[in-house]
């Protein structure tokens, strides 16, 4: 069982890369740009403690830290799971008939059906700012730290896009909740008040995706690791049952499509 | 006639627009969103002092919402008039009896100032509960609308200029990220430009983009009449530099369109 879905995401990445390869052009394009939109932010944050130096205990490294787990989880996301952004506008066309009818888990087959080449270059940038701010020795910690947080950001967009079975079209609510957690995910946890804390530890959890792996990273605890994994398992669940428990009401389109 | 089409163009844009409330809601309230992550940032930065190169906190984060206003309130104009010159489907517009970019232009502004008043009320209503109200003359009103009126025209030619450009690079999207984030960091969206170090702050003034946030939320922050008056001629100066290039650009890509019935 599991070996036959690893396989079909071995075949799914060698079709992507084809495709990638026959377009060559627009994906050194999407891929370069967004090396360049990531290290736009980098300048910002340059910019941001050029002047202060410091935020709460947070200094330049921790955030190029912060940004090595939150791009490369995210390009992770994106690469392996690209439909994970585009099952609320599956859902709510009808067309999800496609994945219903195949021998395959529906949810695991909707996720894989697509890869973003945008999401390539979040990989690359990712592991660039890696360099930059750990030491080789990490680098196990932090890719076992990004693969949980790229689980969390893929449970958290089908938890959201799931909306779609209840709502209708939740294309807008989905995309925003989703860019919300990258939004929250992109500062340090330490900024925020308590409440807003205990809502980015829950229900938009942006303190899982960044702020605790790169704490982790520059120094471990073991009740934290634990904590993020705990969490990770939960949402992780969670985002299934929602996502079943929804397709209950599912509504087929009837629409014919092909896949090219 | 002339004109008057392109009005009525900006209100059929404005009546589709009511139709997608929730789309429009939803993207507004996100912006109440960064607004509140940014309060909290700000909030951090001021915790032990008064004023950051000339701004109280209520002037930044009250500066942090016009910028946002003015910058977010257009949408993805890039992405929509680049892949519609890319795919083939500027064909159908081009043999309407209007003209292209004036078309985009009548519709975006509709599009723009909805949002932007939304987008403004939302992240206002924040502020407000979170910091308090920033003192303002209503005097001013009218030359800072005029301010953001002029921002909003500016970002657009811009855009319609930097969306011709899908042609070659065959790629709207990539080139929407660029520009925006281009804006949001030299454009003084995320920050002020009188945060950053000298040398670059004197390039991010010397950009056209600065002209779409910086400048004018810094006006609406603490207006002078001098300031607004030197403003409104930069603004108008580069709207007409940028016209003209679009004018000029579209005319050389045009020649590149073939269309082959339909």
């Amino acid at each position: 069982m599991v070996v036959s879905h690893l396989k079909l995401i071995i075949e799914y990445m060698k079709i992507n890369i084809a495709t990638a390869m026959e377009y060559r052009f627009n994906f050194i394009v999407q891929s370069l740009s967004m090396v360049a939109n990531n290290a736009i932010w980098i300048l910002f944050w340059w910019i941001f403690f050029q002047k202060f130096n410091i935020v709460n205990t947070w200094t330049m490294n921790d955030m190029i830290g912060l940004y090595a787990v939150l791009t490369f989880s995210f390009g992770i996301a994106g690469t392996v799971f690209g439909n994970r952004r585009r099952i609320a506008e599956v859902i709510s066309e009808g067309r999800l008939d496609f994945f219903l009818t195949l021998p395959k888990n529906v949810l695991f087959h909707t996720l894989i059906g697509k890869s973003s080449w945008f999401a390539f270059g979040d990989v690359i940038f990712g592991l660039i700012m890696a360099t930059i701010a750990f030491q080789w020795w990490q680098f196990p910690l932090y890719f076992l730290l990004c693969t949980l947080s790229a689980i969390i950001l893929t449970s958290f967009a089908v938890i959201v896009s799931s909306l779609a079975f209840y709502m209708g079209d939740a294309r807008s609510t989905s995309r925003q909740l989703d860019i919300g957690l990258m939004s929250f995910g992109g500062y340090p946890l330490s900024i925020f008040s308590d409440t807003a804390k205990i809502l980015l530890m829950t229900v938009i959890p942006a303190g899982f995706i960044s702020t605790i792996p790169v704490e982790l990273l520059t120094q471990f605890q073991l009740k934290w690791f634990l904590i993020l994994l705990g969490f990770t398992l939960l949402i992780f669940v969670i985002a299934i049952f929602v996502f079943y428990r929804g397709l209950r009401k599912y509504e087929s389109g009837s629409m014919i499509t092909t896949r090219m | 006639m002339g004109l008057i089409k392109y009005l009525h163009i900006g209100r059929i844009s404005f009546k589709n627009n009511l139709a997608y409330k929730t789309d429009f809601l939803v993207g507004s309230l996100f912006i109440a969103l960064i607004i509140f992550i940014l309060i909290n940032l700000w909030q951090t930065m001021y915790a032990d002092r008064a004023v950051i190169e000339g701004f109280t906190i209520t002037m930044m984060i009250w500066y942090l919402v016009m910028t946002e206003s003015i910058v977010t309130s257009p949408g993805r104009v890039i992405e929509q008039m680049g892949d519609e010159i890319r795919s083939g489907d500027i064909a159908q517009k081009l043999n309407k009896p209007y003209n292209y970019v004036l078309f985009h232009y009548a519709e975006s502004m509709a599009k723009s100032a909805q949002r932007f008043v939304l987008t403004f009320l939302f992240g206002g209503i924040v502020t407000l509960l979170l910091i308090g109200p920033l003192t303002f003359n209503l005097n001013h009103f009218f030359p800072i609308l005029l301010v953001v009126i002029l921002a909003l025209t500016l970002h657009f030619t811009l855009m319609a200029l930097i969306s011709v450009f899908a042609l070659w690079l065959e790629d709207s999207k990539s080139m929407h990220f660029i520009y925006q984030k281009v804006v949001f960091v030299l454009g003084g969206m995320l920050l002020p430009l009188d945060i950053f170090p000298d040398w670059l702050a004197s390039i991010g003034k010397s950009l056209p983009f600065s002209f779409i946030a910086y400048f004018p939320a810094k006006l609406f922050v603490g207006f002078n009449w001098n300031d607004f008056l030197i403003l409104i001629a930069k603004q108008i100066g580069w709207i007409l530099i940028f016209v003209a290039c679009t004018i000029i650009v579209y005319r050389i890509s045009f020649k590149r369109i073939s269309i082959n019935g339909g």
